[in-house]
């Protein structure tokens, strides 16, 4: 299949992941939505359902969620609700909801208290201690915990030989997908960052297998162009989403390529695989014990700034000559955490714009005018 | 033979033309009060040529900026953004100028310029605070024509602290302070110093470097002015020009746009 026939169903099934859950159903499966951050899909994948990330949504408002949220929390966490309220998310068989970030947290309680008896709603509370002893065994009691309600929901045992498969499946995801984020950064003339974004987007919607599948072909195809003579300039996004392809036009009409992002719908969630071997349930522990260099992760070594660093690394190592920051309105840790993520990149002589942005945006006039000021600076 | 470029700004409340000859002089402006969505764009154009006595055809390039820039694409022969823009016409105004302030009708913008060139900048948020509008709405309550808000501030006699944070809580504090019977002049000059307030912040983000100069709609405040001189320390620098910055820089880009096209 050809680069932009493969680009083009990946852009499809991004922007309708319903069709995805309604396919999913007529073939008799499960689906359990995902929210963000962390949560051990694999579970989801051994038990013999499908996991749907949620990460709201760029084409609803929140009008039903507001009944259970203060306006302060993020549009992500409130259109999730939203959708769960009005019926989008009624094919759903189960929800994981991860609560490591502050609204999240008692957004947890609002969905199940909205989803009573209409969902069952899995709590998963990761430890903020993630890397001594003391914290893997209370991130293998919580996942024991998910283990078991996936169990109940779906009626089949997960076995330490599915959960082992599920394990090289998701492997393979995250190396295929961290390649074409490489291929991507090196071929901006024909992935565009509308396509990079639909492609990455894709993966929470698809059962891995299907997607793994097509995105090797597509990594395959890229691999085989010849080097491209970008005559735009290259950039770093980060942030903890930045799906909206209007919004991502932007850098496209102005020739701005994405070469690596630190986004947490992205790249941050890719990054460490789990152990093929031994336990898998350990093995799930571990990998979010060596999960590293996210706002929302506890570093006892936070005074040496090593986030910032990590992503001052990024940049200069993909080539790219600035950072875009994507900072959704009223999350408190990445607002937090901005300050030394700009002493770092201005240290380093690194030119970043930040753009306010949350979900129910349908106008870009603003950010448009600082993306394109942006082009002409770098 | 003359070389005539045009830069048009169509902004969110006002459209500017300039028309320049060789890159260098001024031969005619034009400023219609709407901006982008209306008819005046075009009305702008008009009067430009008009007043110039020339026609499209005879403009070597044509060159659209600010917040409507895009919606003329058929008339124009390239857009930029008006940062840009601002920092090429405040360098051609002010050779000496490195930072850039430009108040506009929706939004506040910060430019560190070098040598002519725009090196960093800083916009506000999604919010009206310290923008034009921001007046707009404060005149419209105190029930005076926005052009007067500068000689009335400048007759204060007492100090009256106006929230810099938002547009709404501040129109509902202008409202307190009418109700209680509290001098309009001492309440402009309250409102001047809550832009300056919030502008001085957007600025010191960048770092504020002389010389200093203010341009769009705005400038023409001596209230503002003089309230974020006195905010920053440092003087600022206007022009007759100020609400052409913008399309001088539009029409400057322009005239080197042409001459590298010519290579």
């Amino acid at each position: 299949m050809s680069i932009e026939v493969l680009l083009k169903e990946f852009a499809e099934v991004s922007e309708h992941p319903h069709h995805q859950i309604q396919a999913f159903k007529a073939e008799g499966k499960k689906v359990i939505g995902v929210l963000p951050y962390y949560a051990p899909e694999e579970l989801v994948y051994a038990a013999g359902m499908v996991p749907m990330g949620i990460w709201g949504s760029n084409k609803k408002t929140i009008s039903l969620a507001k009944e259970y949220c203060a306006t302060f929390y993020c549009t992500i966490a409130q259109l999730a609700l939203e959708m769960l309220l009005d019926g989008t998310l009624d094919d759903l068989d189960g929800l994981i909801t991860p609560t490591i970030c502050d609204t999240l947290r008692p957004m947890s309680q609002n969905f199940r208290v909205a989803m009573k008896d209409k969902l069952p709603c899995i709590f998963l509370a990761h430890p903020q201690q993630r890397k001594p002893a003391f914290g893997l065994q209370f991130t293998m009691d919580q996942y024991q915990h998910v283990k078991s309600e996936l169990e109940k929901i779906s009626g089949n045992t997960i076995t330490d030989e599915a959960l082992r498969t599920a394990i090289k499946v998701y492997n393979r995801s995250r190396a295929a997908r961290r390649e074409f984020v490489k291929l991507a950064g090196e071929h901006p003339d024909v992935v565009s960052a509308v396509s990079r974004s639909a492609v990455l987007r894709a993966a929470w919607f698809m059962i891995k297998d299907d997607h793994t599948a097509k995105l090797e072909a597509l990594n395959a195809e890229l691999k085989a162009l010849p080097p491209c003579d970008w005559k735009g300039c290259k950039i770093i996004t980060s942030g903890i989403i930045c799906d909206n392809p209007k919004l991502l036009q932007i850098f496209d009409d102005n020739r701005i390529a994405i070469a690596a992002d630190d986004v947490a719908h992205e790249s941050r969630m890719i990054r460490v695989d789990a152990a093929e071997t031994g336990d898998p349930m350990m093995a799930l522990a571990q990998q979010f014990a060596d999960q590293d260099y996210d706002i929302l992760l506890y570093d006892e070594n936070s005074s040496q700034n090593r986030r910032a660093d990590f992503v001052v690394k990024l940049v200069k190592d993909s080539g790219a000559q600035g950072l875009v920051l994507f900072m959704q309105q009223f999350c408190d840790p990445e607002e937090m955490e901005y300050p030394y993520l700009k002493k770092a990149l201005d240290a380093a002589g690194i030119p970043h714009i930040k753009l306010g942005v949350d979900q129910q945006m349908r106008d870009f006039g603003q950010a448009s005018t600082a993306i394109q000021a942006f082009a002409d600076v770098l | 033979m003359s070389i005539y470029t045009l830069g048009i700004d169509i902004g969110s409340t006002a459209s500017k033309c300039i028309m320049l000859e060789d890159g260098k002089e001024i031969v005619a402006k034009s400023l219609i009060d709407v901006g982008a969505g209306t008819s005046g764009p075009q009305r702008a154009i008009e009067q430009v040529l008009a007043e110039a006595g020339r026609t499209r055809e005879e403009m070597s390039f044509i060159l659209a900026t600010g917040y409507g820039r895009n919606s003329l694409e058929e008339f124009a022969d390239d857009q930029m953004s008006e940062l840009s823009c601002h920092g090429k016409g405040a360098g051609f105004l002010f050779p000496e100028v490195r930072t850039v302030i430009d108040i506009g009708g929706q939004d506040v913008k910060v430019m560190r310029v070098e040598n002519g060139v725009m090196t960093n900048f800083q916009m506000n948020d999604k919010c009206a605070a310290g923008t034009g509008r921001f007046l707009d709405v404060m005149a419209r309550v105190l029930e005076v024509d926005v052009e007067d808000l500068g000689t009335l501030g400048a007759q204060s006699t007492k100090y009256v602290g106006i929230s810099s944070t938002c547009t709404v809580f501040a129109e509902s504090e202008v409202i307190s302070q009418l109700s209680m019977g509290t001098d309009k002049c001492d309440i402009i000059n309250g409102i001047h110093q809550s832009v300056a307030s919030r502008v001085a912040g957007l600025a010191h983000r960048i770092g504020v470097q002389d010389q200093v100069v203010m341009t769009g709609g705005v400038a023409q405040n001596t209230g503002v002015v003089n309230a974020l001189q006195e905010a920053l320390g440092r003087e600022i620098h206007t022009s007759p020009l100020t609400q052409y910055n913008g399309a001088l820089g539009a029409a400057l880009f322009a005239y080197q746009k042409y001459l590298k096209a010519q290579k």
